[in-house]
């Protein structure tokens, strides 16, 4: 299996992501899988512009050349994504967000009916499932969690495919392991 | 009454969310003695300080964006991220939002309306509602008709507002229509959407051969 992560905590002090992170890399490498990490805050992605030239002037490529090119290539080839930041004011960073902003690309500009619903077709065949890995931040309660889970079930919509878990890093990294199918 | 108006798309003066507002804020200005302030956000993404300050000091803030990929774009989320200092503060501004959506039903924007209204009362700032739309991509080659009812859709708001300092939920209601779309109506559309904006432009480009393109395969 190949699982990419991708870790949008915006800074490397105080918070416990980052060794939650490298914990979990290093249980999906030993079972014998694939696994990257990038950590965004090192990267160069610069926000979506709404340009839409990824859809109409070089269909399924965007026009900003930086490091999101690479995370889009990535993407697209790994069975797994999960998607890591702290909530802050409530969501995840915008380090992160500018990273799945990036995503446009992948899919088609054409809407298609699924569900009673519009939404894009494919550009590719295949696309990861997607979770999340959450740290709180203070004050986060029962109603910030279940806001950004249902966000995060319309964008696996969005992006072509399901969402798998959402999961916060008080949750065992075993656990964790369990549920991404490794053992 | 005294707003701010920050206007959070990318695509800053060449934006939907603009076009629209614009209306709003004519609307608002029937009322004498209001006045208002636009603000481009992307255009302040390397140093937000004096916009927080403008926010913290204002009466009423709306903040507007186009849904990206499910929620408010990357830029918009960092100037929430520099409001955090701000959280609790006594004299906060009334907040509300607009938020479009190039989707034809309204109903893709409730989730990220949910945030919104929640991070109004994080602050610690009386919640305004938001003013949600679908079907807003490509509003310039959209029939005048439809263009026309969003825009006097978006005046009255805006002239209620201007009265009354709230968001008139029968209005926002009407704006909103329609929340879903019944199937025939959906098979009617996305042709026309497909071809008549998506096509249209690639063929412009040429590369309507290319549509399909999978450039980022190994």
């Amino acid at each position: 299996m190949k699982i990419l992560i991708l870790n949008g905590n915006p800074s490397e002090k105080g918070k416990e992501i980052d060794g939650y992170i490298e914990r979990l890399a290093g249980g999906i490498k030993n079972a014998g899988h694939t696994v990257q990490v990038f950590t965004l805050r090192d990267m160069k992605i610069t926000p979506c512009l709404g340009c839409f030239d990824c859809w109409v002037k070089t269909p399924g490529l965007c026009s900003i050349k930086d490091d999101a090119v690479e995370i889009a290539k990535t993407f697209i080839t790994a069975d797994h994504v999960i998607f890591c930041s702290p909530l802050l004011m409530g969501f995840v960073s915008s380090v992160l967000k500018n990273a799945m902003d990036r995503k446009l690309p992948l899919i088609h500009p054409h809407l298609e009916e699924i569900e009673g619903e519009v939404h894009h077709k494919k550009r590719y065949d295949k696309y990861p499932l997607l979770s999340f890995l959450l740290e709180k931040e203070e004050g986060t309660d029962e109603e910030d969690l279940s806001i950004v889970t249902d966000i995060f079930r319309r964008e696996s919509i969005n992006l072509r495919s399901a969402l798998g878990f959402v999961h916060v890093t008080d949750t065992p990294v075993k656990e964790m392991l369990n549920e991404l199918g490794i053992h | 009454m005294n707003l701010v108006f920050i206007n959070g798309s990318p695509r800053t003066t060449k934006s939907n969310t603009g076009k629209l507002m614009d209306r709003f804020l004519r609307g608002f200005q029937e009322t004498a003695g209001n006045t208002f302030d636009q603000e481009y956000l992307f255009k302040h993404r390397k140093y937000f300080g004096q916009l927080v300050e403008k926010f913290a000091a204002a009466e009423n803030v709306i903040i507007g964006f186009p849904l990206y990929v499910d929620a408010m774009p990357g830029s918009v989320k960092e100037f929430i991220e520099a409001l955090e200092p701000l959280t609790g503060r006594k004299n906060l501004p009334a907040l509300g939002f607009v938020v479009q959506c190039g989707f034809p039903e309204t109903a893709h924007l409730r989730f990220v309306a949910r945030y919104c209204e929640k991070l109004a009362r994080r602050l610690g700032c009386q919640p305004l509602g938001s003013i949600l739309k679908g079907g807003c991509e490509g509003l310039d080659v959209q029939p005048d008709f439809l263009k026309a009812k969003y825009f006097s859709s978006f005046y009255a708001i805006g002239a209620h507002f201007g009265k009354t300092g709230n968001f008139d939920e029968t209005l926002l209601k009407k704006l909103a229509h329609p929340e879903h779309l019944k199937a025939e109506n959906m098979l009617q559309l996305i042709p026309f959407i497909n071809q008549g904006l998506w096509d249209a432009q690639m063929e412009k480009n040429n590369v309507l051969d290319k549509s399909f393109d999978r450039p980022l395969l190994p």
